[in-house]
C-alpha cells in the first residue's frame, strides 16, 4: 500500500526522534553552529541593520524581477555566454542533457546546488550515460550513500566519522584505515582530482546573480566550486530566477551576512564572481558558459501578496539550524529538497499544497526561524497562512472537517460543551485508572503514548471560575 | 548577439510581469543612518588580525629584497616540484632573486599543472575588513589560486582597501569584470567542516595561503 508524504513524515519523525545516536550527533553539530553563529553576529556592528539591508536588497530585486533578469541576461550574452530560461525542471534538465550530448560530454563535476537537487538533474544526466561527480565533500559522501542531502549547507551532518570511514572503505578504497576527518578528506580529494581533470563539463549553482555587472556569485569554502568552474571546458550554471540582486556593491553586505548565517564565518573562503567564458588572452577557464534560469513555480509566488517574500531566501540554512523540529526529526524526515522551516513554507508552493500541507503543522510556531532569518522572512506566519490556504482549498480530511464542525457547535452551545467536558473527564479517569493511558482506548493517545498523562482536574474550569480561581 | 533559442523565455517573463501586478505594500527604508560594519581605522593592522583569524600566513616585508628572502623561505619549506608563477615583470624580478634554480612554469606558458607544488601570483587588492585578497583572471588565471597545495600572493601595502564595499565599488568603477571573466575574494586556505563540524584545512584547494606584504612599492 502506498503511503502519503504525511504518513511517511510521521513514521520517519518517530524513528529519528528516538534515535539517540542521531540526536547526539545533531546536538553536537548544532551546538558548534550556535557558538560560531553568535560569534559571527557579534563581529557585525549592527546585525539588525544588516538584516534589514539584505531584506531591502532582495525586496528591490524581486519587485523588479523582470527588469533585473533581463539586465543580467544582456550582460552575459554580450560576453559570449548563453542564458536559457526553463519554465520547469524538465526543461532545465533537457537543456543540460542536450548540451552535454551535443558537446560530447562523458563526465560532469558538480559543485553543490540545491536547484539541481530540486529538478533532479544528476539522475537525468546519468540516465543518458553521463557520469556525475558531486565534488562538495558532504555531497560526495551522500552521493556515495545514494541519498539526498540532509541539510542545505552541510549535507552529511547526520553521519559520524566512523560511518564515513566505513563508507569510503566500501566504495572508494578498502585500504582506508583511519577515521580522521583530514585523512578522509584527503582520500576524497585524490579521487575527485581525477574527476576534475577528466570532466568536460562543470555544473554549479549560484548564490546570487548580479544584474548590473552580469556575473554569477558562488560562495564555497572547499574550493571545489572554483575547480568546477575553472578546469572543464564547459561551465553550466543552474539557478533559480529569484537569485538576482541589483548591484555588485550589494554583495558587501550579502556576502558577510550569508556566511555569518550559514556557518558563522565573516565571509566564505572563496567568494567567486564569473561573468562568461574565458576571454581572449586569459590563461584558463571554460570555452562555453551557460546559465539556466529555472522558474519551476517561483513566478507564481510573485502574485501571492502575503508570501512573495519567500523568494527573498538566500538558502543560508539558519532557519533549519534553529528549528526545534528540525533538531529532533532531522533533514531527511521532511522528504523534500528543502527541509526545515523554509522548506515547509516553500514546498507546498513548488510541489502542491494537498500533498505537503502537513509540513505547515510540523512547527510549534515558536518563531525562532523568523528571528534568525537574515532577510527577515516571516516564516512562522507563512506556515500559518499555508494552514489556512490548505483549509480553504479543501485539502483537509473529511473527518477533520467533521470534528471542527462538532467543536464549533459545542463552542456555540455552553451546555453541550460542559457535557462534553464532564464526559471526557469521567472517561479519562476510568481509562487512566485501568492503566490504559496511551493505549488505543485512550482518546489522548497521541500525547500519552510517549508521556505521563497530565493529571486530571477534579472540576471543570467553569466550576472553578464560579468559585473564584484565586482561592483554589 | 548570440541569443540562445528559448521558447519559455517570453512565457516566464509574462508570468513574472503578471505576478508583479499584485501590489505588495513596501515599508519605507529606515536604515540609511545606521552603520552596519565597524569602520576600519587602521587597514594594515586589521588586515593582519583578520589573516590570523582566517588561518593565513601574512609576512610584512620592507622592500623587494626582503620579499624575495621571504618567498625563498616559503618555497624551501615545500616539496620539490614545479612552481607556477603569474608572468609579470615584478614577479620575474622576485623569482630571479628568490628561486633562481627552481622549476618555474610561467602563466604565459599555459595553465598550472595538477602537480604544481605552489603558485605565486599578484592580487588586485587586499581587503582589511575580512582579511581577503581580491584576484581576477589577470592574476595568472582562474586555477592559479586554487590548484596547488600552497598559494603565495605578492602584494604591497598600497593595495589595501578598508572594506568589501570599497573593493567592490573599485571593481565596478574600473570595470574589472568586463575585462576579466573571473574574480574571487579569497579569505583563507581551502577548508571543510563537513565531518562532525571539525575544521580540516586543505580541502580541494591550497592548505596554505601566504601573503607577502611589502611596505615599499
Amino acid at each position: 500500500m502506498s503511503t502519503t508524504a504525511a504518513q511517511r513524515f510521521l513514521q520517519d519523525a518517530a524513528v529519528k526522534s528516538a534515535d539517540l545516536v542521531h540526536r547526539e550527533l545533531i546536538r553536537r553539530g548544532m551546538e558548534s553552529y550556535d557558538a560560531a553563529h553568535l560569534k559571527g553576529r557579534a563581529r557585525i556592528k549592527d546585525w539588525e541593520a544588516a538584516r534589514q539591508k539584505c531584506q531591502e536588497i532582495k525586496r528591490e530585486a524581486i519587485n523588479h524581477l523582470d527588469r533585473y533578469l533581463l539586465q543580467f541576461e544582456e550582460k552575459v550574452v554580450s560576453r559570449g555566454g548563453h542564458v536559457f530560461w526553463a519554465a520547469n525542471g524538465e526543461e532545465a534538465c533537457t537543456y543540460v542533457k542536450d548540451l552535454a550530448t551535443r558537446l560530447g560530454v562523458r563526465t560532469v563535476v558538480k559543485s553543490k546546488s540545491m536547484v539541481t537537487e530540486e529538478i533532479h538533474l544528476s539522475p537525468a544526466l546519468e540516465k543518458v550515460g553521463i557520469k556525475v561527480w558531486e565534488t562538495d565533500f558532504g555531497e560526495f559522501i551522500v552521493q556515495l550513500r545514494d541519498e539526498p542531502p540532509y541539510h542545505i549547507v552541510t549535507p552529511a551532518m547526520h553521519l559520524n566519522r566512523g560511518q564515513i570511514a566505513k563508507l569510503f572503505r566500501e566504495k572508494l578504497d578498502p585500504e582506508i584505515d583511519s577515521d580522521d576527518p583530514a585523512y578522509l578528506m584527503a582520500a576524497a580529494r585524490r579521487k575527485l582530482r581525477q574527476a576534475f581533470f577528466a570532466a568536460e563539463m562543470g555544473i554549479s549553482g549560484a548564490n546570487f546573480l548580479v544584474a548590473d555587472t552580469g556575473v554569477i556569485a558562488i560562495s564555497t569554502n572547499e574550493g571545489n566550486g572554483r575547480l568546477c568552474t575553472s578546469i572543464p571546458r564547459i561551465h553550466v550554471v543552474v539557478t533559480g530566477i529569484e537569485k538576482v540582486i541589483p548591484r555588485l556593491e550589494d554583495l558587501a553586505v550579502l556576502w558577510p551576512v550569508l556566511a555569518t548565517s550559514g556557518t558563522g564565518q565573516g565571509i566564505t573562503t572563496y567568494s567567486t564572481l564569473i561573468g562568461g567564458p574565458r576571454r581572449p588572452g586569459e590563461v584558463d577557464g571554460p570555452e562555453e558558459f551557460h546559465v539556466v534560469l529555472v522558474d519551476n513555480g517561483r513566478s507564481q509566488l510573485l502574485a501571492d501578496a502575503e508570501q512573495r517574500e519567500v523568494l527573498h531566501c538566500i538558502r543560508c540554512g539558519a532557519c533549519l539550524n534553529i528549528c526545534p523540529v528540525f533538531r529532533h526529526v532531522g533533514g531527511h524526515t521532511y522528504g523534500t529538497t528543502y527541509p526545515g522551516p523554509i522548506g515547509s513554507v516553500l514546498t507546498p508552493h513548488l510541489a502542491g499544497i494537498k500533498e505537503f500541507k502537513h509540513l505547515s503543522y510540523a512547527s510549534s510556531l515558536c518563531g525562532a526561524c523568523s528571528s534568525v532569518c537574515p532577510v527577515k522572512i516571516d516564516l512562522h506566519h507563512h506556515l500559518l497562512q499555508n494552514r489556512r490556504n490548505a483549509t480553504e482549498a479543501g485539502a483537509t480530511k473529511s473527518s477533520e472537517r467533521l470534528m471542527f464542525r462538532a467543536w464549533r457547535s459545542a463552542m456555540l452551545h455552553p451546555r453541550i460543551y460542559a457535557l462534553g467536558g464532564w464526559s471526557m473527564r469521567r472517561a479519562l479517569r476510568m481509562i487512566y485508572g485501568l492503566g490504559l493511558a496511551g493505549s488505543i482506548f485512550d482518546p489522548m493517545r497521541v500525547w500519552n503514548r510517549h508521556r505521563s498523562p497530565v493529571p486530571l482536574p477534579s472540576q471543570s474550569f467553569r466550576a472553578r471560575w464560579r468559585k473564584g480561581l484565586g482561592t483554589n | 548577439m548570440a541569443q540562445t533559442e528559448n521558447s519559455s523565455r517570453d512565457r516566464i517573463l509574462e508570468r513574472i510581469r503578471t505576478g508583479l501586478r499584485t501590489v505588495v505594500p513596501e515599508p519605507a527604508a529606515t536604515i540609511s543612518d545606521r552603520v552596519i560594519f565597524e569602520p576600519v581605522n587602521n587597514p594594515l593592522e586589521r588586515f593582519q588580525q583578520e589573516c590570523v583569524a582566517n588561518l593565513m600566513e601574512c609576512s610584512l616585508t620592507a622592500d623587494c629584497a626582503a620579499s624575495a628572502r621571504q618567498l625563498s623561505k616559503v618555497l624551501q619549506s615545500l616539496p620539490e616540484g614545479e612552481t607556477f608563477v603569474q608572468d609579470d615583470p615584478s614577479l620575474r624580478r622576485l623569482i630571479e632573486l628568490a628561486a633562481p634554480g627552481r622549476a618555474i612554469r610561467w602563466s604565459s606558458q599555459g595553465a598550472p599543472g595538477e602537480a604544481s607544488q605552489a603558485t605565486v601570483t599578484l592580487a588586485e587588492a587586499l581587503i582589511a575588513q575580512t582579511g581577503s585578497i581580491l584576484v581576477t583572471a589577470s592574476c595568472g588565471g582562474r586555477s592559479a589560486s586554487v590548484i596547488a597545495p600552497c598559494h603565495i600572493v605578492y602584494a604591497t601595502v598600497a593595495q589595501l582597501v578598508p572594506d568589501l564595499a570599497m573593493a567592490l565599488s573599485g571593481a565596478s568603477q574600473q570595470r574589472s569584470l568586463d575585462r576579466n571573466s573571473f574574480a574571487c575574494v579569497i579569505s583563507g586556505s581551502s577548508r571543510t567542516a563537513d565531518i562532525e563540524k571539525i575544521l580540516v584545512q586543505g580541502a580541494h584547494g591550497p592548505r596554505r595561503l601566504v601573503v607577502i606584504l611589502q611596505t615599499a612599492t
